[in-house]
Order: C-alpha cells, then structure tokens, then sequence
C-alpha cells in the first residue's frame, strides 16, 4: 500500500469509528449469542456421539490402522498423493514442502498481498485463492473420510508362494501393513507405496530387513518383530511381481 | 461527568466505591475497562465478525475441561493413563461428559478457527494497518492444530499411539532439523514413557501458555487498531456512490467542455445513468 492509500484508509477509518457504536453492548451481545450457540452445540455433540475408549496401546503388536482425527485428514491424503520414492511424487512433497509453503504462505500473505482493494470481487486473486483452497481442504478431508480402513482379510490373490512366502504373507497381513500398502489390488491405496511389483527392485533380504526396521517417514518401524518374521516377510515382499503374481 | 451529591450514600456503596477508587488509582483499571469496552466500532459489523469471540470462548472452555480432565488424569504407560481414562469416562460423576465436550471441543475450535480465518480473508481485514494481527491469529490456527496432536496421543489408546508415532516419523523426516525436533517430541529415539509425559506437558503448558500469549497479542492489537469494517458496510457503499457520482459529473463537465462536441440538454445524462442504475 502507498502512503497515500494509508492515509486514506486511516481517515476513512477513523470516520467510521467516529458515527460508530461502542463495542460494549452493541458487539459484545451478538459475540455472546453466537458464541453461546456454539457451546450449547459442543455440550450436545458430547451427549450424543459419546467419546469412546479404544484398545489400550500395545507397542509389541503392529497389528494398526494410522488414522488421524479428521482435522489431519488432508496431510493423511496429500501423503497418499506423494507416495513414491520417484521425483515426480516423492514422499517429502507431503511430509515436507507442501505443509511448510503453505505454512510460510499463511503467515506472511499480508505482506504478499498489499494492495488497498479489500471488497473480494475486485480481488480475483484472493477469490481463486479461497475457493481452490477450501476446495481442495475439503476434498481431502472427505476422501479421508472414505478411505478403507483395513485390508480384507481372505488373503492376497497371489500365486506361486512356497512355505516361507506364505509365512511372510501371514506376517503382512497380521500387522497391517495392508491399511497403507496394497498389493496385486487389495489393501489401502495409500499412504505406503504400491507393493505389486516391488521384487522388481531386486532388493536382497538383508536390505530389506534393514528397511522393515528403519524405514523413511511417515512408514514407522518394525524393528520390533522377531527376526524369524522379518526374513519371511523380506522373503514375501522381495518376491512380489517376480516370483509371487 | 459531575453528579450532584443528594446525601449520605449507603455506606456499602461507598466502600464499594472507595475501594474500585483504590484499585482506579493505582492500576487505571477504569481507563483499561473504558478503552476495552467502550470504544467505538464502526456501524454495521456483522455477524461473521463473532467466530474471533467464539474461538476466544471455545479456548476457555477446553481449559476449564482441560483442568478438570488433568485432576483425574495419569500419564503413565504401564497401563495408568489408559485406566484413568476409562475411570473419567465411566467412573467420574459427569467425567463422560467433561471427556466429550473437551473432544469435540477441539474440533468445533478447529471449525471455528478456520471460518474466523475465511472471513478475514475474504473480508481482505488483514491488510494495513492488521498485518501483524494475521500474523499472530496465523500462530493461533498452527497453535490449535499442534493442540490436537499432542492430545491425540494422550488417550493412549491403539489408533491414538500408531496416528502419533507416524505424525512424529513425519516430522522427524524433515531435513537437517528434523531428527533434531524427532528426539525433542519423543523425548529420545524411541516412543516410550518419556514421550507421553513429555506430550503431557507440551499439550497441558507450553501450547496453552503460547496460545494464551498469541490471544493477549491478538487482542491488543484488535482494540488498539479497531475492528475492521465491512468492505460492503451501507457506509462503505455510500461513499462508493457519491465518488462515482462525483467521477460521472467530472466526466459530463470534460464532455460539455470539449470544443466542438454536442451541447446536450443538461437533464440528458443524469436521467440515461438514473434509469440504468
């Protein structure tokens, strides 16, 4: 804004202040009103939809389903969109560089936007703005609401699997790793990688196995799982779209 | 304002009035409540210009749920704050009820911070002279975010555990900070007893105290530089009007002035752009 424009507005301000009203009670009972509907509304929530307890938390069993409460959706879906390790998708465009820029850009839009125009049809811009963000916002959070929240439990439809690969397939159904990955169409579309053709990589068991207990965010580790499972789910996964179809 | 003294007062009254004079003296708290609650706002604010109040509200009622929550509430991960919970939740007289408006609390707070939010936006009420008004509200939105989080975690239940141990992993996986902030929010490399009592405390002091702090700030600067006007206030579009009035008869004087245009019948104009209007 020019000083000129500041000027301006601090005139025309103060002009509106001057044939004002006074805060109190002219504001304060239609803030009281709304603010009070709001509370009664939060009270009735609670009477009716009840806040329940879960599963008490046990570390040793891996056997979950990682979803947030609904306000966290969005992250939740953008980390189903950069799901891959490739560069068009890579996984820290949802963990990292999306929610910061978007966080930088929340907090510094008053300086980036400066101009003394404040009704919102003169500001295409801003318009836009609003409704692709809110748009979008919503969208994820309601694809978030829809998404699958486990993985069927009849088994894979794959082929060819020997003894240790049926194990390792045991072991990848009974920690859950199908709420986030899916393989040969079955299980979560997200947040985790496509697991169809992962042996393709021509991984060994041993690089695996490091993997499964220090994988890259937002996968947590499975460090806790015997050693005897780890080699049979590596087994499992490293012969996925080679050997096991 | 001088009043005309008609007698002895009731002697309560005046020691009620001493007293207030008392404090008045010392602290100008009748200046402060007057600079508060009696400034002017401009006429015809509406009714979106309440969700800030709404949220103010909506912040103290989580901290009274809050603090009622923390008298029964143990964190302790050999079982404690599991059971604590299920003792608010089914033992405490109205603890169901305490759980669930500070549970839904959060996402009506969440709702509310967000319209708020809109509305400036929309509204263009963060350009000058509010700038530094959206930047601490834009703490305020991250502050409330950072509050479900952290209590997400604290009903130590099974989504609540494996949700917080992946938002941990995503932040722990940003670059060069990231393990950094990891180990701060777990409180070590792993997730344990630790990284509970240190939710505990993020969530119940040090966010509270910081969204406490951004409400003082957000609200000094909302009375010191006044609540913003409606872009389309029936002020607002008053003086719109006349400006456009006054930018039509320039431009009719312009036109009659021109050499060697048609002198039009002075009533012309103004009845062509009052029937189009």
């Amino acid at each position: 804004m020019k000083p000129a424009d500041k000027k301006a507005y601090d005139k025309d301000y103060a002009q509106a202040k001057k044939t004002g009203k006074p805060f109190f009670p002219y504001a304060i009972y239609k803030d009281t009103i709304i603010a009070g509907l709001t509370v009664i509304a939060t009270i009735i929530l609670a009477i009716t939809v009840r806040a329940e307890v879960g599963e008490p938390v046990n570390p040793a069993t891996t056997d979950f389903v990682p979803r947030p409460e609904w306000y966290f959706y969005f992250a939740f879906e953008l980390l189903k969109i950069f799901k891959n390790q490739d560069a068009l998708t890579p996984v820290i465009m949802a963990t990292f560089m999306v929610p910061n820029i978007m966080i930088i850009l929340l907090v510094v839009w008053p300086f980036i936007d400066r101009g003394p125009e404040r009704r919102i049809w003169k500001r295409p811009f801003a318009l836009g703005m609003t409704v692709i963000v809110t748009g979008l916002l919503c969208y994820l959070t309601w694809m978030g609401a829809n998404s699958p929240a486990g993985v069927a439990s009849q088994g894979l439809p794959l082929s060819g699997l020997d003894e240790q690969a049926t194990k390792g397939m045991d072991v990848y159904m009974a920690n859950g790793c199908g709420s986030c990955h899916m393989v040969a169409g079955v299980g979560a579309p997200g947040p985790g990688p496509d697991l169809t053709n992962e042996g393709a990589k021509g991984w060994d068991n041993a690089k695996m196995i490091a993997w499964f207990k220090a994988p890259k965010a937002p996968m947590p580790s499975y460090a806790s799982l015997p050693p005897e499972d780890l080699e049979n789910l590596a087994t499992f996964v490293n012969g996925l779209g080679t050997k096991y179809k | 304002m001088t009043t005309k003294d008609i007698g002895p007062k009731n002697p309560v009254q005046k020691g009620a009035d001493a007293t207030i004079d008392f404090v008045d003296e010392r602290s100008g708290v009748k200046t402060g409540t007057r600079w508060f609650l009696f400034r002017n706002i401009p006429e015809g604010t509406s009714w979106f210009q309440t969700l800030g109040f709404t949220a103010m509200v909506v912040f103290g009622m989580q901290a009274i749920t809050g603090i009622i929550l923390a008298m029964y509430y143990v964190p302790d991960t050999q079982g404690g704050a599991y059971k604590s919970i299920e003792y608010i939740t089914n033992e405490v007289t109205w603890g169901w009820l305490v759980r669930g408006m500070h549970k839904w609390g959060a996402s009506v707070m969440i709702i509310v911070v967000f319209l708020h939010m809109a509305r400036v936006f929309i509204w263009g009420a963060y350009k000058y002279p509010r700038e530094l008004t959206w930047v601490t509200g834009a703490m305020l939105l991250l502050l409330t975010m950072f509050m479900g989080l952290t209590g997400y975690l604290l009903v130590w239940d099974q989504k609540a555990y494996w949700a917080t141990v992946v938002a941990v992993n995503i932040f722990a996986s940003a670059p060069i900070l990231g393990p950094y902030i990891g180990d701060i929010l777990r409180a070590g490399p792993e997730f344990g007893p630790a990284t509970l009592s240190r939710f505990y405390s993020i969530h119940m002091l040090v966010i509270p105290g910081a969204i406490a702090t951004f409400i003082g700030l957000h609200l000094y600067f909302i009375v010191r530089l006044g609540i913003s006007e409606p872009p389309w206030s029936k002020r607002r579009l008053r003086i719109e009007r006349d400006e456009e009035d006054a930018r039509r008869a320039a431009a009719r004087e312009k036109a009659k002035a021109l050499p060697g245009s048609v002198n039009y019948p002075a009533s012309w104009p103004v009845e062509a752009e009052e029937a189009t209007r």
